[in-house]
């Protein structure tokens, strides 16, 4: 078998995949609040966050025994967001195209973070979310991995296709453009 | 990657800690981990009927399709077919040696004059 192969769960045999689905339900255990964080900043609503959570793991258990394969001791974080990441692409792929469906997601970050701000009682709060929506989807992307999954330049940048010294640039532009909407205000 | 803090109204943009505070990890709904153990669950269990439902109905097909006779009528046109193609290949090949033959006589006609000259 080729280290390319991809051998879904149910070729296996019973003692393969049960290991499998141990390494798996740990792994699901392990990422599944950072799938969850990462795909509510993305779509903006619980249900559909949900809903991408769920097919992003569905998506990764199918291709689990070969990403681990070709993982070589590397974290397997980034790919999971990358799934997921594209997930969300397909689902605004998807709403462009059925525009009769409501666009619950148009809701602003900033909205989404109303409660927080309230609580808290910080305005700076509420002004940072509204400047994050004028950022590149790659630039916000980035942030969202960096800051509220904790993501390293190195994970960032796997998860996002690119090269590391790409990613670095694109996060300091990003923390960049965000002081300067912040001066603006 | 702290390279530069704005001054506005007097105070001080941390960018990065309003980012820290602001994108906070959100926790899952409790339902959502049952959801997809649950969706995990059946996917396996459906995967796995499906493989044996396939294996089942496959041989049994096969049974099927030997006992009807409507079937019979593909081997009988391959053999056919087969036999109109051995036929051709017996016919080329007598073809084939008959000229080869001849090319024989004509060259030992030309080593007999060559001799005979």
């Amino acid at each position: 078998m080729s280290a390319t192969e991809n051998v879904e769960p149910g070729d296996l045999g019973p003692a393969a995949k049960a290991k499998l689905d141990r390494d798996f339900e740990g792994f699901y255990r392990d990422h599944l609040r950072d799938v969850y964080s990462y795909a509510y900043y993305k779509v903006g609503n619980h249900h559909d966050a949900e809903d991408l959570t769920e097919q992003a793991f569905l998506q990764a258990y199918r291709h689990f025994d070969r990403a681990q394969r070709e993982s070589d001791g590397r974290p397997l974080r980034p790919w999971v967001i990358r799934i997921a990441h594209n997930l969300a692409s397909n689902y605004y792929r998807d709403r462009s195209r059925r525009p009769q469906t409501p666009l619950d997601s148009t809701e602003p970050l900033a909205a989404r973070h109303d409660t927080v701000a309230i609580a808290e009682g910080r305005e700076e709060l509420r002004q940072v979310m509204a400047n994050l929506e004028h950022l590149s989807d790659d630039r916000r992307e980035a942030l969202i991995m960096r800051f509220a999954l904790g993501m390293d330049n190195r994970e960032i940048a796997r998860a996002l296709g690119r090269s590391d010294g790409a990613t670095k640039v694109l996060i300091h532009r990003a923390i960049k453009q965000l002081q300067e909407e912040m001066g603006d205000d | 990657m702290t390279d530069s803090s704005e001054t506005l109204s007097g105070s001080t943009w941390d960018v990065e800690q309003l980012l820290t505070d602001a994108l906070r990890p959100i926790d899952p709904p409790q339902r959502l981990s049952g959801r997809v153990e649950d969706t995990l669950a059946a996917v396996t269990q459906a995967a796995a009927e499906e493989l044996s439902d396939w294996a089942e109905e496959l041989s049994e097909s096969e049974l099927r399709a030997l006992r009807d006779p409507r079937n019979w009528v593909r081997p009988v046109v391959a053999v056919g077919a087969g036999g109109i193609a051995t036929g051709a290949l017996v016919v080329l090949e007598l073809r084939r040696r008959g000229r080869g033959k001849g090319e024989s006589g004509l060259r030992a006609l030309g080593g007999g004059l060559r001799s005979r000259l």
